[in-house]
């Protein structure tokens, strides 16, 4: 066990330091200059660019400049090119407002998958199924940000409410209580839409990874032996079907920072799919690879939770 | 099953919670729902951010919206367009007329006269005025007093920079001895006062005065240079035009202090600081002096006839404990700066503006709103609203949904949607015409430009109704001329070019081009053909160009367009006037002044004359509505000027834009009766359309309301 | 050579042709795939998609176009779908083809359906293109770690990589002298090994050189889980967003980031292949690896990656859109249906068409690729077929 542990960190910190190598490239590499250092950009004098460089590390070499910049990122003295601010208080600021819509979302998918795709597994081939199934393909073709302007259109046009933003603007004024259902309002839609292609894909796994376990010899011995239907569903068949989805929850980590920039950014909200959307458009680089940095980080650190969780739950997996 | 119960339960509760928040969050219809302060709030979208809050320095539209409520000027305009007081309680205006005595031209009638025998003979003339002809006789009813100023000596220094630039600028000491001076008093400024003077004192009374023996420069210059510098120390004749302002008692600043006439003086004084780079100098150059004369009255000299002058004092009023030297400094060391160099550009006010308007600033966060509080010891009384807030919401989409949730109480509507948003109950809708005409303009210095009659014959070409109706989804009106639709100075009575493809031909014909056998117009063998030019990212100035192009084509002109990048277009082409035809626009003031783009002295590269218009008949006419200070005669050189303008042709006058806003109906006007009722009214715009107007009065209802007369 | 391989191929055609008759089992596939009534109808869709793209790219482009998606009629804007065009107001050029506007004009009084035809090309193109690329790589990676995953790296491999590589910094960063020197001794031992071993053979030299260092394998994996660690749509945004825009960057870039999940299938794939009977048949034959790896071997492993590719145009198309919303995607003159939704969502409410059409378009391409690729991989999935 615990070699397997220390055997998996030093292969995930290898495979990390290759990803940082390889972000830090790409973004070096590509054509252009960051927009503050663009010599064309006629706000700066070619002294002020000087200093920018200075500054920055930008006139030393490649190698020199990563090290100075993870220097800095471990540190926590990397800031930001565009406002000079810490990029760690910015992330944290923006992983606060990230991070209901994440939770929120994740809550949705998870507890709403289970029930449709077991149900949909017991009825198989049935119109419940395959009904699911169909509206399953649909979510997963539909684009996110049509589906989005769908619902804004829907409950604006209908409802009168305000959808965008974090909170109704002017309710500074009211009570906790409906600044807080205020909230709660306000990520309702973006949550669903976050939601949706989670909750497809999620609930067609369950609907096969039941299918598989009811066709295991145990499901229909007990059916044979005349145990009531919920019994053999719910009892014997799902235990053992939720085996690999608790290695997903390890998996669910990285959802904190990708696939957030459309949603976030028709609802303006101000998070770090946003932000680092942001900062792709204003070339902040020290964001855009600490942004790359920590969703790796938590790519990794998803599938070692996941291993782990595998090795707990699993009695057949022994290291 | 309690595994299945959880299952189905789970999602259903996580759900029902999601969903009940709905029945907590305000809607467009329930806007107190929980915020019950929200009816004493007013939040109004803007597009961009401000830039500066401080009036003499900002010019940016977010910015000037803030600070008309935070600020206040002397006066402002009426419904009506007419001038009503703010600061200032009333003013008056008058004229100091002075001319010197020119001794040397015999006056009709009584020879050669002196200064004191100058003041005699008006004195008389004025006496048995009625034997004069009548604008004699007006004029010198206005006349109230007569002073004679003794001879004086006086010297001035004066720097010459050497012609070729390298040698050290000579500092050269002109003395002069001044002869005696006549100066009068007039009730109302008279432009043609000396016209009408030298009628009575000799033809070329006035003309006929030569400074330079009164000038000595020492150590000497050419002759030529002298008298320059004579004419300009020296001039024979001087309008000074003055206001006095009598200002309110009871007017504070928001910090309590009571605003004097020395603010107002301050103000000014910040204005012409070259260190503050304020962008309204050109407003307050004519100024000549502005003197405290006591607290609440101060006295504006001008150096010239300038009638505009009035509208420049509708400008917020700056407080000037808070800006003036010593605070600056003050405020400098605090912030551990240069206090030389520390300028009200850096300062605090910037942001945290300080005035005597209506609302009193209070927060300002970057790129999301600025935060005003009504300001309770304003002189009018304070405003219904408690809260003013000014979102910055980038994207038209979000203002638009955010007006429909109730989030935002004004949304400026797109042309596509005036139709859809008129007939909804839940608004009410304002619309008006803006202050901006777009136009073709044609280069009058090239061929075949330069003839009135091809010009008409290209504007009759074009159909401008169908643009009105097509491009701009009827949000446009025509106009014939370049002054303000909504002000007396427009002539209605104009009529616009018709639209009539063959009496253009016909005129094309008549100057002398005639169709070819391929149909293009020819005139000494050459081809009708110019390229027409706009600048990119306007929309509707591109379809103009490809339906004007396309209208040309039908009369035989071969025209080529082109689409430039806005640095481009103006560097290069406009200010060097290298274009044949253009579209563009001018956005037009209130007052007539049309000196910069119709005055045939700024026709050179870099101004804004730049299609060329010269016109000795419009300069002149130019001029006097420049020195005009009776509205009448004013609107009457302005109508003779429209025509002028309208006969010419230097462009085809397209059309003026219209605007259109809309509001939650359940905004209404809150007013206290004389009997002392409360009084609800609907908002009504005023004649020319601004529905802001008794801004001061508005309040939200919480129902929707209903007006009697409705 | 040929001489000695005619029999061989003979023989296996004849035993293929005893166990499992070709013709057969395409009827089998088939007659599986048809009972699937939803994938059958994205076929359909999929066929007319395909039919779509290519009249549209026949019909919208050239010099004088059939129709237009560029004439910008500004008379014309914001027209709802079947609205006859003004006639008063239109030059007979500007006139629309059908002589009505099949599905309303945009905010410049294009003609949307014109650029929904173009549009179609541009998606297609984006998706095949970029699946293409991401297959490509994938079989490739995949196949050379599953085949040749026991190979070793060894030390000098290594080394000789590392020479040439630097000497390609130096040559980039302008060093000439030494970027030629390095780039030239790696060339020259790398001939020089390639050399010895075809003179001895799989001779075995041992030294400090010849130390195995990684497998093959695990260098391939380990790529896998680094690309993996990217958030995939952030780092296409990142990549278009600092190259050039173009439609070529954008169909690399989607490309180059989504073939793990290929190389991953194939590779599996190939590790049980390669243990089977038929290849240690054809390698005892003295077959060459190439060909066993492409004439044996592939053929066995392509419906997966079949699947997974018809879905990953799926993903593709929906990637571009998405880029295209942010104002990444393919740039102008193209009109791409990401394109005019993006455009049109300014004017949700006035002109919900332009949203709607390129909307459900979208939709309809996507669900129809993706019930196909799921109907595919049904119908080949040999538990559902032992239960058919």
């Amino acid at each position: 066990m615990l070699s397997f542990i220390a055997r998996s960190i030093i292969q995930k910190t290898i495979t990390l330091f290759f990803v940082s190598v390889v972000s830090f490239l790409i973004i070096h590499l590509a054509p252009g200059e960051p927009s503050q250092v663009d010599p064309l950009n006629p706000k700066f004098t070619p002294e002020m660019l000087e200093r920018f460089r200075q500054e920055f590390h930008l006139n030393e070499p490649l190698y020199a400049q990563y090290i100075h910049f993870y220097k800095d990122l471990f540190t926590g003295r990397i800031v930001s090119w565009k406002d000079n601010r810490s990029v760690l208080a910015k992330i944290w600021e923006r992983f606060l407002n990230s991070l209901p819509l994440f939770v929120v979302g994740t809550l949705l998918t998870w507890t709403l998958s289970f029930p449709v795709g077991i149900r949909s597994a017991i009825y198989r081939g049935g119109l419940y199924d395959r009904s699911v199934t169909f509206l399953a393909y649909l979510l997963i073709s539909i684009p996110g940000f049509f589906f989005a302007y769908i619902l804004i259109i829907l409950v604006v046009t209908t409802l009168h409410v305000p959808v965008i933003g974090m909170e109704t603007f002017g309710l500074d004024t009211s009570s906790w209580g409906c600044m807080l259902m205020d909230r709660v309002w306000h990520l309702l839609i973006p949550s669903i839409l976050g939601a949706t292609g989670g909750i497809a894909v999620l609930s067609r796994y369950v609907r096969s990874q039941m299918l598989e376990v009811e066709g295991q010899d145990y499901v229909r011995t007990a059916k044979a032996k005349g145990l009531p239907p919920d019994v053999v569903h719910y009892k014997h068949a799902l235990r053992n079907a939720l085996l690999p989805f608790v290695t997903m929850f390890g998996l669910i980590l990285p959802g904190l920072i990708g696939g957030s920039v459309i949603i976030e950014s028709i609802f303006s909200w101000p998070g770090m799919g946003r932000m680092a959307y942001e900062a792709i458009l204003a070339r902040d680089y020290p964001i855009i690879l600490t942004v790359n940095f920590i969703s790796a980080v938590l790519v990794l650190a998803g599938t070692f939770v996941s291993d782990l969780l595998y090795l707990v739950v699993d009695p057949r997996i022994r290291l | 099953m309690v595994t299945k119960r959880f299952l189905i339960l789970m999602p259903m509760l996580v759900m029902v919670f999601l969903f009940q928040s709905y029945l907590w969050v305000p809607t467009y219809e329930e806007q107190t729902t929980g915020n019950p302060d929200r009816l004493y709030q007013y939040i109004t979208p803007s597009l961009g951010d401000a830039t500066s809050l401080n009036p003499i320095i900002s010019s940016n539209s977010t910015s000037s919206q803030i600070e008309s409520l935070v600020f206040e000027g002397l006066l402002d305009r009426d419904e009506e367009l007419r001038f009503r007081g703010r600061v200032a309680r009333s003013w008056d205006i008058f004229e100091e007329a002075y001319f010197y005595v020119n001794s040397g031209a015999p006056v009709p009638a009584a020879g050669f006269v002196d200064g004191p025998g100058i003041v005699q003979f008006i004195e008389t003339a004025k006496k048995k005025a009625d034997s004069l002809p009548p604008e004699v006789r007006e004029t010198l009813r206005r006349i109230q007093k007569i002073v004679l100023i003794p001879p004086e000596e006086r010297s001035v220094v004066k720097a010459l920079k050497s012609p070729s630039g390298n040698q050290p600028v000579r500092k050269i000491r002109v003395h002069i001895q001044a002869p005696a001076r006549i100066k009068m008093t007039l009730a109302e400024i008279n432009q043609d006062l000396f016209t009408n003077l030298s009628r009575l004192l000799g033809e070329d009374y006035f003309t006929s005065f030569d400074p330079v023996p009164f000038v000595r420069a020492d150590p000497s210059v050419d002759r030529q240079l002298l008298a320059r510098w004579a004419g300009e120390l020296l001039p024979v004749t001087e309008h000074n035009p003055v206001i006095v302002f009598h200002l309110r008692p009871d007017v504070r600043f928001h910090d309590g202090r009571i605003l004097t006439a020395e603010d107002v003086r301050f103000t000014y004084q910040a204005v012409m600081d070259p260190a503050n780079l304020s962008p309204r100098v050109s407003d307050y150059e004519p100024v000549k002096t502005v003197e405290v004369v006591d607290p609440l009255t101060l006295r504006i000299v001008y150096k010239r006839l300038y009638s505009p002058a009035l509208a420049t004092w509708g400008m917020g009023i700056l407080p000037k404990h808070l800006l003036n030297r010593e605070a600056l400094r003050k405020e400098a060391r605090m912030l551990g700066r240069d206090p030389d160099t520390f300028t009200m550009r850096q300062s605090r006010f910037d942001r945290h503006p300080v005035g005597c308007g209506p609302f009193q600033f209070d927060r300002w966060e970057s790129d999301q709103f600025i935060l005003l509080k009504r300001f309770n010891g304003y002189w009018e009384g304070p405003p219904n609203y408690h809260r003013y807030v000014m979102r910055i919401i980038p994207d038209l989409l979000t203002q638009e949904m955010e007006f429909y949730s109730g989030t935002l109480d004004s949304y400026q509507v797109q042309p596509h949607q005036v139709k859809r948003l008129e007939k909804d109950p839940r608004f009410q809708c304002f619309s008006g015409t803006s202050f901006g005409y777009t136009y073709i303009g044609y280069n009058l210095r090239r061929a075949p430009f330069d003839d009135v009659r091809v010009r008409r014959a290209l504007g009759m070409a074009i159909n401008v109704d169908h643009i009105i109706s097509y491009v701009l989804y009827h949000q446009g009106e025509r106009i014939t001329g370049p002054f303000a639709v909504q002000t007396d100075y427009y002539d209605h009575r104009i009529p616009p070019l018709p639209y009539d493809p063959e009496g253009a031909v016909e005129l094309l014909n008549q100057a002398g081009w005639k169709r070819n056998e391929d149909g293009w117009m020819e005139k000494d063998g050459k081809r009708l053909e110019f390229t027409l030019i706009t600048n990119s990212g306007n929309d509707i100035r591109k379809a103009i160009l490809a339906i004007a192009q396309d209208a040309w084509k039908q009369i035989g002109i071969d025209v080529r367009t082109d689409v430039l990048e806005w640095s481009v277009f103006i560097q290069e082409r406009v200010n060097k006037l290298d274009f044949d035809a253009l579209v563009l626009g001018w956005v037009m003031g209130i007052e007539p002044d049309l000196y910069q783009i119709w005055h045939s002295s700024q026709t050179h590269p870099h101004q804004l004359n730049f299609v060329g218009f010269q016109n000795l008949k419009a300069d002149e006419l130019i001029i006097k509505i420049r020195q005009e200070y009776d509205h009448a005669k004013q609107v009457a050189y302005c109508h003779e000027l429209h025509r002028l303008i309208a006969q010419e042709q230097p462009c085809t006058f397209l059309y003026v834009g219209k605007w259109t806003a809309v509001l939650d109906r359940r905004i209404v006007i809150k007013d206290l009766e004389q009997n002392g009722l409360m009084l609800y009214k609907k908002i009504t715009p005023t004649k020319t359309g601004d529905y802001t107007f008794h801004f001061n009065k508005w309040i939200k209802l919480a129902e929707m309301p209903q007006f009697s007369e409705e | 050579m040929r001489n000695t391989q005619y029999p061989i191929t003979d023989t296996q055609q004849a035993l293929e042709a005893l166990s499992a008759p070709k013709k057969t089992r395409l009827h089998e596939l088939w007659a599986l795939f048809r009972e699937n009534r939803l994938a059958v109808i994205g076929l359909v869709i999929f066929v007319l998609f395909l039919l779509t793209a290519v009249s549209g790219v026949i019909l919208t482009s050239g010099q004088n176009p059939v129709f237009d998606p560029a004439m910008v009629r500004l008379q014309e804007k914001l027209l709802p779908p079947f609205t006859r065009p003004h006639l008063k107001a239109l030059q007979p050029a500007q006139v629309p083809t059908l002589g009505i506007y099949l599905f309303g004009t945009d905010n410049l009084g294009r003609d949307v359906f014109s650029r929904m035809l173009q549009g179609a090309w541009v998606s297609l193109t984006v998706g095949f293109v970029a699946v293409g690329i991401s297959v490509l790589v994938g079989v490739f990676m995949g196949g050379i770690a599953g085949y040749f995953g026991h190979e070793s790296i060894c030390l000098d491999h290594i080394l000789a990589i590392l020479v040439l590589s630097a000497g390609a910094i130096f040559l980039f960063m302008g060093w000439i002298g030494t970027g030629a020197a390095c780039m030239a001794a790696g060339f020259i031992y790398t001939a020089v090994c390639l050399f010895a071993r075809t003179r001895t053979g799989q001779a075995q030299r041992r030294g400090i050189f010849r130390m195995r260092a990684i497998s093959v394998d695990t260098v391939i994996m380990r790529m896998v889980d680094i690309m993996l660690c990217f958030p995939s749509f952030f780092l296409i945004l990142t990549v278009v967003a600092l190259v050039p825009a173009s439609m070529y960057n954008i169909m690399i870039v989607i490309g180059l980031t989504s073939w793990m999940g290929t190389a991953r299938f194939v590779r599996a794939e190939f590790l049980s292949l390669r243990e089977q009977d038929f290849v240690t048949a054809a390698k005892a034959l003295g077959v060459g690896n190439f060909r066993i790896i492409f004439r044996h071997m592939m053929p066995n492993a392509v419906a997966p990656v079949l699947v997974s590719a018809t879905i990953g145009i799926a993903t593709a198309i929906l990637t571009e859109a998405g880029l295209s919303f942010l104002g990444f995607g393919v740039p102008p003159p193209h009109a791409t249906w990401g394109n005019i939704l993006s455009d049109g969502k300014g004017f949700i409410f006035d002109a919900p068409w332009l949203t709607f059409i390129p909307g459900v378009a979208i939709l309809i391409v996507v669900l129809c690729f993706n019930l196909f690729g799921e109907g595919l991989r049904d119908a080949m999935n040999p538990k559902l077929r032992e239960r058919g």
